[in-house]
């Protein structure tokens, strides 16, 4: 049937929305290494967002540049939605592995990244006016990795339709609650944290005299 | 200059700058050659070039020529009309009209406005209002007093929070002007939901929400600019509002005073601005003056913040209770409540020129700013306002590429949208032949490309 390169099938997927994945699974294709490559183009396509746009769309504070919003905007979610989709996918009778998951998610964003830099390229070659245009670019870029973000969902549990409506449902309630639970913990190692350093300085007080 | 001054930067952060004024004097009233002054409360200046301070503490009203060194009148005893003395009882604001010569005087202590004639012949006494709107059981405590033109009188009220009363020439109340919005926070809107629910008898018992009221106004031609000193307040601090009473800068996003409230350590509080006074010079330039850090922020007609003046420090320049804040010619006048001294502040050449500049740009006259915006930035290269008007300048030249420049220095995307389309197109005109070629040769190789590859495939 088709045989291809490992690059060339993110470009097959991307343009196959519908059976793209599932020729990937039937030919068990896909890297790990363009994966983790993808995402990091991610993170790589939201800072250029945030500093290389249009200065006529976007003007950006230039005092700081803190990379934490965009590490975590860009490989932090994508981490949670692979773990939270595999938790909430083996309960579900899903077919895929972690690395799977982790593949298909990544090759499914590909549309987004492309409209992130399309976008930041298109901000220094239009006005105000024309910005219906890259408007459309990024309404079509979104929509389009939902769409891949379905099928990539679908093909590597071979779920149903609505099995893999009712699965997104629980992976987005799943990341919330990893969210939920990241914070509480954070502020728990904080108060632990504070506890610590007063009894050192404390103690160290008491030393000293 | 004793103490550092700044402005703010296009991110709203305070950054060093060139000081617009300096402190000349500072006048207190054994300078003047009368008795000392107690809690100042008014200046104004008048048609005549003559000064006048409303000495509170001492129920009188100082006269003093223009140059601030000779007293010329002291009014502390007025003519009424059937011949009867009368006195002045904790006065707070006078004005006075060029058009009739008239002295309009808020005698808060004894609940009235006094208009006389610049010798003290009282002309008519205003009282409290007979009136249904003015709710009878609240007192009358003028506060500060101006009037338009037509002899129209407003009047700012201690208690009142629905505005200023607004008097007829004749004197008779005609209802209020100018009430302040409420501002809609988190709590009022939850009181509206809950209204809907609440019984009448528990609504009554709640706190009504009010807006604050006016502190003090002055009028300018057709406007009338008002401020409010509550620091708890954030929407019309600073308002200016037409014959209808409609607030213009309701829909500019502009905060008075300083951008982020700065923590004081020593006195534990947020020092919040309190715009107590406002005034508006000659040359259309807003003075506000603020009663927590003691400064004067100068806005320009369009409400860019040209300087910040004064300090609330212990020297010349510094202020205890700054009270009122007048301007005549290149100079502020600004009063202090607590040490009675009249501080007087004159134009540096750095604010000569950002006036002269601001005028032009103000006005519509962007090119011929551009030569004292750019001698402005060759002073002060943190002045955020020079590099928009340099920006506009060189864009109303069709130099483009260095409006662009400016206009990212300045943080201003309008201009930078503008220049940028005008640069594109000049762009485009100029390199029309260029552009074709690189479509055609890309479009040639593309094409060509394909074929050879597809011939290839074929092939095997």
């Amino acid at each position: 049937m088709i045989d291809l390169k490992p690059v060339q099938w993110v470009k097959h997927i991307a343009v196959h929305p519908f059976e793209g994945f599932e020729n990937m699974r039937w030919k068990k294709s896909g890297s790990i290494k363009i994966a983790f490559f993808i995402v990091f183009l991610l993170f790589l396509s939201l800072i250029a967002k945030e500093r290389f746009y249009g200065f006529q769309f976007h003007s950006s504070y230039d005092k700081t540049f803190n990379i934490i919003p965009f590490i975590s905007g860009s490989i932090i979610i994508f981490t949670a939605w692979v773990i939270g989709n595999w938790s909430v996918c083996t309960l579900l009778d899903g077919e895929g592995t972690m690395k799977n998951i982790c593949i298909y998610s990544a090759y499914a964003l590909v549309p987004y990244i492309a409209q992130n830099f399309i976008n930041t390229v298109l901000s220094h070659l239009l006005i105000r006016d024309e910005f219906v245009f890259m408007q459309a670019i990024e309404i079509i870029g979104v929509c389009w990795t939902a769409l891949l973000l379905f099928s990539a969902v679908k093909s590597v549990h071979q779920y149903t339709f609505r099995k893999t409506v009712l699965a997104i449902i629980l992976i987005m309630a799943s990341i919330m609650i990893m969210f939920i639970l990241l914070v509480l913990f954070l502020a728990l190692i904080q108060q632990i944290y504070n506890f610590i350093l007063t009894v050192y300085t404390e103690i160290s007080y008491r030393v000293r005299v | 200059m004793t103490y550092e001054s700044y402005n703010y930067d296009k991110w709203h952060e305070a950054v060093p700058s060139q000081a617009g004024y300096i402190a000349e004097c500072s006048v207190s009233g054994c300078d003047l050659g009368t008795e000392d002054f107690n809690n100042i409360s008014d200046i104004f200046y008048a048609h005549n070039d003559i000064f006048y301070i409303v000495d509170s503490g001492n129920n009188r009203i100082v006269a003093i020529d223009s140059d601030f060194d000779n007293v010329v009148g002291v009014y502390d005893k007025f003519m009424m009309p059937d011949n009867s003395e009368t006195t002045l009882k904790n006065p707070t604001g006078i004005y006075i009209l060029a058009e009739n010569n008239c002295m309009y005087i808020a005698d808060n202590g004894n609940s009235r406005i006094l208009i006389s004639d610049l010798n003290g012949n009282i002309i008519k006494e205003i009282t409290k209002p007979d009136s249904e709107i003015y709710s009878q059981d609240k007192t009358f405590l003028p506060q500060k007093v101006i009037a338009d033109k037509a002899g129209n009188i407003y009047v700012v009220l201690n208690n009142i929070t629905t505005g200023a009363a607004m008097f007829s020439s004749d004197g008779d109340f005609t209802g209020f002007y100018g009430a302040n919005r409420v501002e809609p926070t988190a709590q009022i809107i939850r009181n509206y939901l809950t209204d809907i629910f609440v019984s009448d008898e528990k609504k009554s018992r709640r706190i009504r929400n009010i807006p604050t009221g006016i502190t003090s106004f002055d009028i300018d031609g057709d406007f009338i600019f008002t401020c409010t000193s509550s620091s708890s307040q954030k929407t019309d601090t600073v308002k200016k509002l037409n014959a209808a009473g409609d607030n213009i800068f309701s829909d500019s996003q502009i905060t008075f005073g300083d951008y982020t409230p700065m923590y004081d350590t020593s006195q534990n509080r947020l020092l919040a601005p309190a715009i107590v006074d406002i005034d508006i010079s000659e040359d259309g330039n807003i003075n506000c003056l603020d009663f927590t850090t003691g400064r004067i922020f100068q806005y320009d007609k369009d409400c860019n913040l040209l300087f910040i003046t004064g300090t609330s420090s212990d020297q010349l320049g510094g202020f205890g209770n700054v009270s009122a804040v007048e301007s005549s010619g290149d100079k502020l006048y600004v009063t202090d409540s607590m040490r009675n001294t009249v501080t007087v502040f004159s134009e540096t050449d750095f604010g000569k020129i950002v006036h002269e500049a601001s005028e032009l740009y103000n006005s519509g006259y962007y090119e011929e700013a551009l030569q004292p915006w750019q001698e402005v930035l060759k002073r002060d290269g943190n002045y955020r306002q020079a590099y928009i008007g340099v920006a506009l300048g060189y864009l109303r030249k069709g130099d483009y590429e260095n409006s662009m420049k400016y206009a990212k220095l300045a943080d201003d995307s309008d201009i930078y949208n503008k220049a940028f389309e005008g640069w594109r197109n000049d762009f485009i005109k100029s390199n029309f032949r260029k552009i074709l070629m690189i479509i055609f040769t890309v479009l040639f190789f593309v094409v060509s490309f394909r074929r050879f590859r597809n011939r290839r495939r074929n092939n095997d």
